[in-house]
């Protein structure tokens, strides 16, 4: 007979291993393309080789904050005690994985793609060195918001005092909110990195521009970012949603099923986004007379593609709040 | 950790209604307006050709947003909406870095806050909608580009306030909870003061910044 703390202890070294064991894929390989590029970039200026790796060690580690935040969550699943008394928390330990380690894949490769485009950057001017570090501190910084968001929604699940919530449909509404935010946050944080490595070239590229693209980029970013919110917002809805006791099947797997739908619907949105922000950021430092132009068509293409992410937003609420 | 989910309320009873404050919120809101009243009245008190240092600050960020707004909603509207960009960015600037100070906290933890700024920009955009393009082009808008994606666009305006609000909302409040959290972890040693800076000043002025500007983007989305 399986005792339910040994149940609950089990599911926080499952969790724990899932948030520093996905949380560990998107830092690697954005610290990974960072030190490609610093090493590509230091071959045409040797002289300058100081700058670039300070850089690159600079944007490493902004890139790597994404897996910190990820081992912060494991360390907390280890090292807290479990509850002795309700299944519940073996789903939301879980979920708290999940929904940090998942979310911390995009932020760390997109933070990396910043990093690394700056370098290349600093090398091509490296008079304004400084400028380039600026954008690529605010681009990457930018880039956190969806690991910050899973992290939020990890602390709150770990905190929060969920032992009122039945078991049914409960667990499916705990996993649906570690889903929602972990998946969701994937693509924003991939698209938020292509956007910033644009701004970052832009800004070695033509250096007096860089008020307009650094202004450009926060307004790409944040746009790109939406369906990462959406995300945190179904999230937060399961989660503080006061949720009946329902022995239903059905019940429990529609809760489920918005999570998914919001964490799956996010993910193409968040890449698409970052796309169009990135020839947007690309073309207004080579003709910054059209500004106004481009950031209109700019906006006006992220709508467009974020509307599959609204489809996705208004099936998990109907999920949620209707059925 | 208690202070993770605790939110002091005060409910006062007014003709059978029940009204829930945050009172924590509100006096923080009222500590962030009370300083920037004193700083407009610092900056302005003694206005002369040699400006004191407040005056300085006040006219650096005067021109600075005037700038971005007329860049782009043009010379005429810019005079119009260039006090409200400006002191928007001063009250969340101030509001995000409030934290930084012991024992007080960000009025934009509280979701109330960003959501209250969300609607305010959102009605300021339609309103400016509607007065710029007159009510019958506004409400066409919505039928492009064929008429059966009305809700569509309904929603998707919806989401834009949704968007911003919980943007600042997820960033400051994830700010805090990271501080706290380490704080407990390591018992306050070496580490929280940098994630102060990190999170409290420079976060804080870029999510700042970042709700600005997309009130004023929103803004010219609806008037052009």
């Amino acid at each position: 007979m399986l005792e339910i703390i040994d149940l609950t202890r089990s599911a926080q070294y499952i969790g724990a291993g899932m948030a520093i064991g996905f949380g560990a894929i998107g830092a690697a390989m954005g610290e990974g393309y960072a030190a490609g590029m610093a090493n590509e970039s230091l071959c045409y200026r040797a002289e300058n080789s100081g700058n670039v790796v300070r850089n690159m060690l600079v944007g490493q580690a902004i890139a790597e904050s994404a897996a910190i935040f990820a081992l912060i969550v494991s360390l907390i699943l280890v090292f807290s005690a479990p509850s002795e008394q309700f299944v519940l928390f073996a789903w939301i330990y879980i979920s708290a994985g999940l929904a940090m380690g998942l979310s911390a894949i995009g932020s760390g490769i997109g933070a990396g793609l910043a990093a690394g485009n700056a370098c290349q950057g600093i090398v091509r001017q490296p008079a304004h060195s400084s400028a380039i570090i600026r954008t690529m501190l605010i681009g990457s910084a930018l880039c956190q918001d969806p690991a910050i968001f899973g992290m939020v929604i990890a602390i709150l699940l770990l905190f929060l005092d969920f032992s009122t919530v039945p078991l049914y449909p409960g667990w499916a509404a705990m996993l649906g909110a570690g889903l929602s935010i972990g998946l969701a946050a994937i693509g924003p944080g991939i698209g938020c990195g292509l956007a910033a490595r644009e701004a970052a070239s832009g800004v070695a590229r033509n250096p007096e521009t860089n008020t307009n693209t650094n202004r450009m980029m926060l307004v790409g970013i944040s746009i790109a970012q939406s369906t990462a919110i959406y995300g945190f917002v179904i999230s937060l809805l399961l989660l503080f949603t006061g949720h009946q006791e329902n022995l239903a099947l059905t019940a429990s797997l529609g809760l489920l099923g918005a999570g998914l739908a919001s964490g799956f619907g996010g993910i193409g949105p968040g890449i698409g986004e970052g796309i169009t922000a990135a020839g947007a950021l690309r073309w207004i430092a080579r003709s910054s007379g059209n500004t106004g132009l481009l950031t209109r068509s700019m906006l006006v293409g992220m709508a467009v593609a974020e509307s599959t992410g609204i489809y996705a937003l208004i099936v998990a609420l109907l999920l949620i709040l209707v059925l | 950790m208690d202070e993770l989910t605790s939110v002091p309320q005060f409910t006062l009873e007014l003709f059978g209604i029940n009204l829930v404050f945050n009172t924590q919120t509100i006096i923080m809101t009222w500590i962030v307006m009370a300083a920037l009243i004193c700083f407009g009245f610092l900056a302005t008190r003694k206005a002369g050709l040699i400006p004191n240092p407040f005056q300085v600050v006040a006219e650096m960020f005067v021109s600075i947003f005037y700038g971005f707004t007329r860049d782009t909603l043009g010379e005429d509207l810019a005079k119009k909406y260039s006090p409200l960009i400006c002191s928007l960015f001063m009250f969340l600037l101030l509001c995000n870095w409030l934290g930084v100070i012991p024992k007080l906290a960000e009025p934009t933890k509280d979701l109330n806050t960003p959501l209250g700024l969300g609607i305010l920009g959102f009605i300021i955009a339609h309103y400016s909608g509607i007065k710029v393009k007159g009510f019958a082009n506004y409400i066409k808008e919505y039928f492009q580009p064929i008429f059966f994606m009305a809700p569509l666009n309904i929603i998707s305006e919806l989401a834009k306030v949704v968007s911003i609000s919980f943007r600042l909302y997820g960033n400051i409040m994830g700010g805090a909870i990271i501080i706290l959290v380490v704080s407990h972890l390591v018992y306050g040693l070496i580490v929280p003061p940098f994630l102060v800076i990190f999170f409290g000043l420079f976060v804080g002025s870029i999510q700042a910044f970042v709700f600005t500007m997309l009130t004023l983007v929103y803004i010219s989305l609806q008037v052009k």
